[in-house]
């Protein structure tokens, strides 16, 4: 019960704000030593009042003393007056007459005991007889009377009133002596309790201020020492367990500390959960190499990836510097610049050799990012590491089929070059000496004539065959030097009618145009356009047998500009028509024998058309037929208009069939 | 044929060096020119002899084959411009089955005067001909006087 009431008032006292705590320390001591210093003034003054006893008593016994010494000697003056009748005897009577009744109302004033106030109402009686008898002597003895038994009686009388004055003294002296001893006593009384009550004080006064140290050394100091250590605990990262159950400031203070503990902890506790879990998602890749490394370029973690792709386990590898990944002939120069760049700009990329643990190389594709931390000091590098092996192959073999394709494509064209320059040659010869022959024709008879013109006709369609089987090879090789411009087709059209107008009207027939209403431009090969189209109205020109017209028409459409060629000649029978565009197939060959052409027309415009991005095709009329073609549009405004008139565009002939 | 500036015995009396390593194309330039009244015909099929052949004839028009075996044409024609001084005007036709841009853009570079396409056309050829040794004729005169 006593320790629960101890326990329950420590808690009250602990409870208590710090203000109250400060208070009673610094109030308690000085209450202490005020209550000791007002006891020490009741002593004093008690001991003060004793002494003033002690005096009053001492002037009590002298007044008493003097009262009779003044009677004795005035008695002893009137007896001298009366035996020698001299006045200076008189003279201590007189001072007696004059003192005595000062002296006795001192005394009747200072006396306070009841015992001598008793002796003192006798004195004052015997003092008054006494007076009355010197007086009554003196003037007996004034009147001149001789020393007469009156005188002597009176005299007698007188010296016994003195012994009574005198008998009264000794009682007030005897009575006052025991007065004066009871005082002195209580004086040494009150002297010793003032000296046990100086020594109380003292001794209290110095427990109260111990105390009040004492209890601020062990309610507040080592509290505050608790919080320091708790405070130090927190800063390196401990858990505070124990929470206080004190409610003031050092309490509330404590209880927070340990309320942000545990959230320190808490955070601690997610933040390494979420730095695991993206440990293991780090580790467990397995396509990128990802590793750290740290300022000078040892590994210091190593997860799966870097493993399987460069053969080393974290073990083995861990605390090593990361040069030994690179192939001797870079190792010296190329890590340490890596890092370097990674340094200055923060990360570095690079592509190439590297090497595994078995020596073997793959190529890879390395970026370095330079790790800082919040003040900007380089705590390391992370390296993502990629095996490109895969990809270089492919692209390797790319390459290669590339390079392939081109070494083919310029072995087409060299072959196709040489083709043409040696079917050229010996043309040359034949076509030149069967010019000339022709030119000496009058030297001929008319058959051989007629042999020459043969050979410089064959000559000549040899020519064209070569050279539209040549262009229809290098469309397909694509080493056509198509230049794509933006061209408007109207424009185009009045520039085909020259060339165009001479064929169509040297077959007899009427040549129609009809332009579009509207700009209509296109992206293609001007020169190649014209080439098509004079083809096309060729053709209508030279089939169109019984015919009237041969018509050229513009059409614009959305995205495409559509070109036909009409004529209202026999037509082309259905079952030859999806046969048109293939090269060499000459329709109904028995009877268009007569008919100069290589097969090759349709063939080269179908291939020139679709190598622009266009299409090309054949429908019946009713009477006659219709071939068109359709070219698109230009795809952006930033095409540049037609330069034409540029002087490297290479010079071709038409080629008709 | 339009007024010349020079006689046309004065043009078909110059020396024309044909070279061409294919002898049908050589013959029928000899026939051509031979049959335009020129006199002092030179031909050659072996590329190796031909600068032996232009400095040793000095001719006033030379017709140029490009692609022939060991020496080519445009060979020739930088040997012919290192052989020949600076301000010299002498003439070089070029006649190729070779009808690339290629070919006509470094001939021409290369100080040949004409190009033609072979086959080609003889009155053409015999009119450029003409023309070039014209020319010639005009330079040289300034260049005496």
């Amino acid at each position: 019960m006593i320790d629960g009431g101890t326990r329950k008032t420590s808690r009250f006292w602990a409870d208590r704000p710090l203000a109250v705590k400060g208070l009673v320390v610094v109030i308690l001591p000085l209450a202490i030593l005020l209550g000791s210093l007002v006891s020490l003034y009741l002593a004093s003054s008690a001991e003060t009042r004793a002494e003033n006893d002690v005096r009053r008593a001492f002037a009590i016994q002298r007044d008493t003393y003097q009262v009779h010494a003044l009677l004795a000697e005035a008695a002893a003056g009137v007896r001298g007056y009366v035996l020698t009748g001299e006045e200076r005897f008189l003279q201590s009577y007189r001072q007696a007459q004059d003192e005595v009744p000062a002296t006795m109302a001192r005394l009747d004033t200072a006396i306070e005991d009841p015992v001598v106030r008793g002796h003192f109402e006798t004195l004052r009686l015997r003092e008054r007889d006494k007076q009355d008898g010197l007086k009554q002597i003196v003037s007996l003895a004034e009147r001149g009377t001789e020393v007469s038994s009156e005188v002597e009686d009176a005299l007698i009388a007188n010296k016994l009133a003195l012994d009574e004055v005198r008998r009264c003294i000794d009682d007030i002296q005897r009575r006052e002596a025991i007065v004066l001893d009871e005082r002195r006593a209580r004086v040494d009384e009150v002297r010793r309790g003032f000296l046990v009550v100086t020594g109380v004080s003292a001794l209290v006064g110095l427990l109260g201020s111990l105390s009040a140290v004492y209890l601020f050394s062990t309610g507040i100091v080592r509290r505050v020492r608790k919080l320091e250590a708790d405070a130090q605990a927190l800063a390196e990262g401990q858990r505070l367990t124990d929470r206080p159950e004190e409610t003031d400031e050092i309490g509330r203070l404590a209880q927070r500390l340990v309320r942000a503990s545990a959230l320190l902890h808490a955070r601690e506790h997610d933040l390494r959960t979420s730095e695991e879990r993206f440990r293991l998602v780090i580790e467990r890749v397995r396509d990128y190499g990802i590793f750290a490394l740290d300022p000078d370029g040892n590994v210091t973690s190593w997860n799966l990836g870097a493993e399987r792709i460069k053969g080393w386990r974290a073990e083995d590898i861990l605390g090593r510097h990361f040069s030994r990944f690179y192939p001797p002939d870079t190792r010296d120069h190329l890590p340490a610049e890596m890092l370097e760049r990674a340094r200055q700009s923060g990360s570095a990329e690079d592509e190439g050799w590297r090497v595994r643990k078995d020596g073997t190389r793959f190529w890879a594709n390395v970026v370095i990012t330079a790790l800082r931390d919040e003040q900007g000091e380089l705590q390391g590098f992370a390296k993502v590491t990629r095996d490109m092996s895969e990809r270089r192959r492919s692209e390797d073999a790319l390459r290669t089929a590339r390079e392939e394709a081109e070494a083919a494509s310029l072995a087409k064209s060299q072959f196709l070059s040489r083709t043409s320059h040696e079917l050229r040659t010996p043309l040359n010869a034949i076509l030149g000496f069967g010019q000339l022959l022709e030119i000496d024709e009058e030297n001929f008879q008319g058959n051989h004539r007629e042999a020459i013109g043969q050979i410089t006709k064959a000559g000549r369609h040899l020519l064209s065959l070569i050279n539209d089987l040549l262009d229809i090879s290098s469309i397909e090789a694509g080493g056509s030097d198509l230049k794509l411009n933006r061209i408007e087709m109207n424009e185009l059209l009045d520039e085909v009618h020259a060339l165009a107008f001479p064929i169509v009207a040297s077959a007899g027939l009427s040549y129609e145009l009809e332009q579009a209403e509207q700009p209509a431009f296109v992206r293609a090969d001007s020169r190649r356009v014209t080439q098509v189209i004079l083809n096309l109205v060729g053709n209508a020109a030279k089939y169109n047998r019984g015919g009237t017209f041969v018509r050229l028409a513009c059409i614009s459409g959305d995205d495409f500009v559509k070109i036909t060629v009409e004529d209202d000649g026999p037509g082309i029978p259905a079952e030859v028509a999806e046969r048109l565009f293939t090269p060499f197939d000459r329709l109904g060959q028995q009877d268009r024998a007569k008919i100069e052409g290589t097969g090759l027309g349709l063939a080269l415009s179908k291939s020139l058309i679709e190598s622009m991005g266009g299409e090309i095709g054949y429908e019946p009329l009713p009477r006659g037929s219709r071939f068109w073609f359709k070219l698109p549009r230009p795809v952006a405004e930033d095409d540049t208009p037609a330069d034409d008139l540029s002087p490297l565009t290479e010079e071709t002939s038409c080629q008709l069939d | 044929m339009p007024a010349r500036l020079i006689d046309t015995a004065e043009i078909v009396s110059r020396r024309i060096l044909a070279i061409d390593d294919e002898e049908p194309n050589v013959l029928l330039l000899r026939s051509l020119l031979e049959r335009e009244g020129y006199t002092d015909i030179h031909c050659l099929t072996d590329p190796k002899s031909a600068l032996a052949a232009y400095i040793d004839l000095e001719p006033d028009l030379v017709l140029l084959d490009l692609m022939m075996p060991e020496v080519d044409g445009f060979q020739l024609l930088e040997a012919f411009g290192r052989h020949d001084r600076a301000e010299e005007f002498r003439p070089v036709l070029v006649l190729t089955a070779d009808t690339t841009l290629q070919a006509r853009r470094r001939a021409l570079a290369l100080g040949a005067k004409d190009f033609v396409a072979k086959p080609f056309d003889v009155v053409e050829v015999a009119l450029r001909i003409s023309n070039l040794l014209e020319t010639r004729v005009l330079y040289e005169r300034l260049r005496d006087s």
